[in-house]
């Protein structure tokens, strides 16, 4: 399970190791076991009981296949997800998917734990003899903190036509960390792996129209790719306040506004999401007009909706990402297909592959890309021109591509260092499509942490067969009786040879008798 | 699982050495060192086998869970070292006859005890793991020192020269199979999936079988003896 401190709240598990005999959720002593239950056995009042009998660890078993699961589970996963990382927690809790050998050991505690309300003293000591117990241990060492991780943000841009310094500039944003309750199951396909690749798609396109001297737009555009937006957007938030301190760029001056992408995967729906509604005329009214007008024309099948939400500075954490922005008075929006940021669908790890329809996401991205070029061409007048057609089209190959590249690994913000695989290879591509491709990182302040992470997202357990001491015991007796008998075959062998002998010889010499 | 468990093991693989070396007369003529020696030509012979095995028979490539009957056939073949080995022992030991093949089937069976048992059961039995296998591998010990004892009567018999002549064959039978047991026990697993209890209740039927036809014809031999004397 994650374990984390935001803002010095702690939460999580805060304890990692197991030496403890298995146990069925339903059984009566549970103190000091670890407790192995399904997915479906566990509610959260269960697991509150859970801990106030002492419960040693507890092993939750997931289905194997995310998509079979009903609404009504999923649901119970997601609020069983959100609620155990509430606060923290003493006892270990694991997740493993249920394997069939996993299934093997679930059901023979199962049985065995059935036996133990035997009707006679015989009969539960005979039971208790013959159980057959299983020993869950996950050795190591206690999961320490990273305290010196760090953050990286990646960003390019694209240099408009003209004076660089002089022109507007339009961001595009997007998150590329992943959240679940167990951050190696984080993959994060929707959130945010789609935004990550609609980005992407987006630098692609606009590169190539930037490289064409007739179609090179009077906008900058720069792309970012954000770390810790999980936690609160925290990569966003440092690459902010260094863009509006220092005095080398004016990149944040002249902003048009900040598009931030999160979650275009599935649904039919798009939502754009603003803290306070952009004006008529201005830079950010123009795209949300031009985004309506793309939907009107092209794709009637998709609905879309301005949601308007104040920021709300009493919360913990910000709703969505654009609000970093507008906490600065920067314009911003999140583009996203999920209608409310309670939901909890951007954080769980039933946010697999599976969840992400890569034709809608395609479709997205082509909205997105008509609406923005629309917006910086400064053609909203020309209400039936599709740009983003033959060889500019969004490939729908390269999304799936890059969908499944994303998904190989977890990508739980912790698990990102800065030298990880995948953010070399975020930077690679940008590098290919942008110039000026650079990273930032950041790392928590050492005394008064905002964030910090701790180590070990995928354990090794192994379960131990054993059988309880009494089995030993009768063991032993048997052993016992077992060589008692022996001792005596010895001794009466010998007995049993030297009469044989002494039967022979005697016949042989009854034998010989009459001869001699 | 315990060291509990680990001493029921080891009482149950070594306590019936002790029981038929108190037993069978052999602490009367105070013959624990030969025994000893006995288990130092088994270890010499141990390493000559390896040596042959190692220079003459290049491993086979056969797939996991192949088996190579032709292969183990001939290494067991290599096994008839260990008759060679018993013989030795034996006409080095000055003694009555029966004293002879007891010496050498006990050193070479608690030699072969100590070198290949007792390290797995070390390792294994005292894990958090619990498994019949460590109690049928001492099952299994106690069936080898039948096992080993009866060979060297075998092997006894066979040297004799006042054997009498028809039960030749039947010895170098007896002989023959107890050297092909291993591919025997290897053909049983593979062709009838024995499992490990049956296997091992096989095996010991064997040896009993084998130990029993030595036994009825060394006390046959012993009782001629005997008569000559009269």
């Amino acid at each position: 399970m994650q374990q984390y401190d935001l803002h010095g709240s702690q939460h999580g598990c805060r304890s990692s190791l197991v030496n403890m005999e298995a146990r069925p959720i339903d059984a009566k002593m549970i103190t000091r076991r670890c407790i192995v239950a399904r997915l479906l056995e566990i509610t959260v009042a269960k697991y509150r009981e859970l801990l106030t009998e002492n419960a040693g660890a507890l092993l939750v078993l997931l289905p194997q296949d995310y998509q079979e699961l009903s609404a009504d589970s999923r649901k119970h996963l997601q609020s069983l997800e959100r609620d155990l990382l509430m606060e923290e927690t003493a006892i270990p809790v694991y997740f493993a998917t249920e394997t069939e050998e996993l299934r093997e050991i679930y059901e023979d505690i199962k049985r065995s734990s059935s036996t133990d309300q035997a009707a006679t003293a015989v009969e539960a000591l005979l039971s208790a003899a013959t159980a057959n117990g299983f020993q869950m241990v996950i050795n190591g060492a206690q999961s320490k903190s990273l305290s010196d991780f760090q953050i990286t943000n990646i960003q390019g841009h694209l240099a408009g036509f003209g004076i660089e310094e002089q022109l507007p500039t339009v961001a595009i944003v997007a998150h590329y960390d992943a959240f679940g309750i167990a951050p190696g199951l984080a993959q994060g396909a929707d959130s945010n792996g789609s935004g990550v690749i609609a980005l992407l798609e987006i630098a692609r396109l606009f590169s190539k129209l930037y490289t064409n001297s007739r179609t090179h737009a009077k906008y900058n555009l720069i792309f970012l790719l954000t770390g810790g937006g999980k936690f609160n957007y925290q990569g966003t938030k440092r690459w902010i306040e260094d863009n509006l301190d220092s005095s080398e760029t004016n990149v944040l001056s002249d902003i048009s506004y900040a598009l931030c992408l999160d979650s275009l995967g599935s649904t039919d729906e798009l939502y754009l999401h603003v803290s306070k509604p952009p004006r008529d005329g201005s830079a950010g009214g123009i795209f949300v007009e031009s985004l309506e007008n793309v939907i009107k024309t092209y794709y009637p099948e998709v609905t879309f909706k301005v949601v308007h939400k104040k920021i709300n500075l009493a919360d913990d954490t910000l709703a969505w990402e654009h609000e970093r922005f507008s906490i600065k008075r920067l314009p911003g929006f999140t583009l996203s297909h999920i209608d409310t940021p309670r939901s909890d669908d951007r954080n769980t790890i039933l946010d697999t592959r599976g969840m992400v329809d890569e034709h809608k996401l395609t479709r997205n991205v082509q909205i997105l890309a008509e609406a923005l070029a629309r917006h910086i061409y400064n053609m909203t007048e020309q209400r039936n021109v599709k740009l983003f057609t033959d060889t500019l089209a969004v490939q729908s190959g390269l999304v799936t591509a890059w969908l499944d590249q994303l998904v190989t690994h977890p990508r739980a913000t912790q698990l990102l260092g800065k030298d990880h695989i995948l953010l070399n290879s975020l930077e690679e591509t940008m590098n290919r499509y942008l110039k000026d491709t650079k990273r930032t990182t950041l790392r928590a302040d050492k005394r008064d942490p905002e964030f910090v992470f701790y180590d070990g997202a995928v354990y090794k357990m192994s379960a131990f067969n054993v059988k309880p001491a009494i089995f030993d015991l009768f063991l032993g007796l048997a052993i016992a009786s077992y060589l008692g008998i022996m001792y005596f075959a010895a001794v009466n062998f010998s007995m049993v040879s030297f009469m044989e002998i002494r039967l022979q010889m005697s016949s042989r010499t009854l034998e010989r008798m009459p001869i001699s | 699982m315990t060291l509990f468990h680990f001493g029921n093991c080891v009482a149950l693989a070594y306590v019936p050495y002790m029981i038929f070396y108190k037993c069978s007369g052999l602490s009367e003529y105070s013959a624990f060192w030969k025994c000893v020696q006995a288990g130092g030509a088994y270890m010499f012979t141990q390493l000559c086998k390896m040596l042959i095995l190692a220079t003459f028979f290049p491993p086979s490539e056969i797939p996991m869970g192949g088996f190579d009957v032709l292969g183990e056939f001939m290494k067991s073949t290599v096994d008839f070292a260990d008759l060679v080995g018993i013989h030795i022992v034996m006409s080095r030991v000055a003694g009555k006859g029966q004293l002879k093949f007891m010496v050498a089937g006990l050193g070479w069976a608690t030699a072969e005890l100590v070198m290949t048992r007792f390290l797995p059961l070390w390792v294994g039995a005292r894990g958090i793991e619990f498994d019949w296998k460590y109690i049928q591998m001492s099952f299994d010990s106690n069936i080898s020192l039948v096992h080993h004892i009866s060979v060297a009567m075998l092997v006894w018999l066979y040297s004799r020269s006042d054997l009498h002549k028809s039960f030749i064959p039947i010895v170098m039978t007896l002989l023959a199979l107890s050297c092909y047991r291993p591919v025997i026990v290897e053909i049983l697993i593979h062709a009838l999936g024995f499992g490990s209890w049956t296997l091992l209740l096989s095996k010991a039927l064997f040896t009993v079988c084998t130990g029993l036809i030595a036994l009825q014809l060394y006390l046959g031999m012993s009782s001629q003896n005997a008569n000559s004397y009269y």
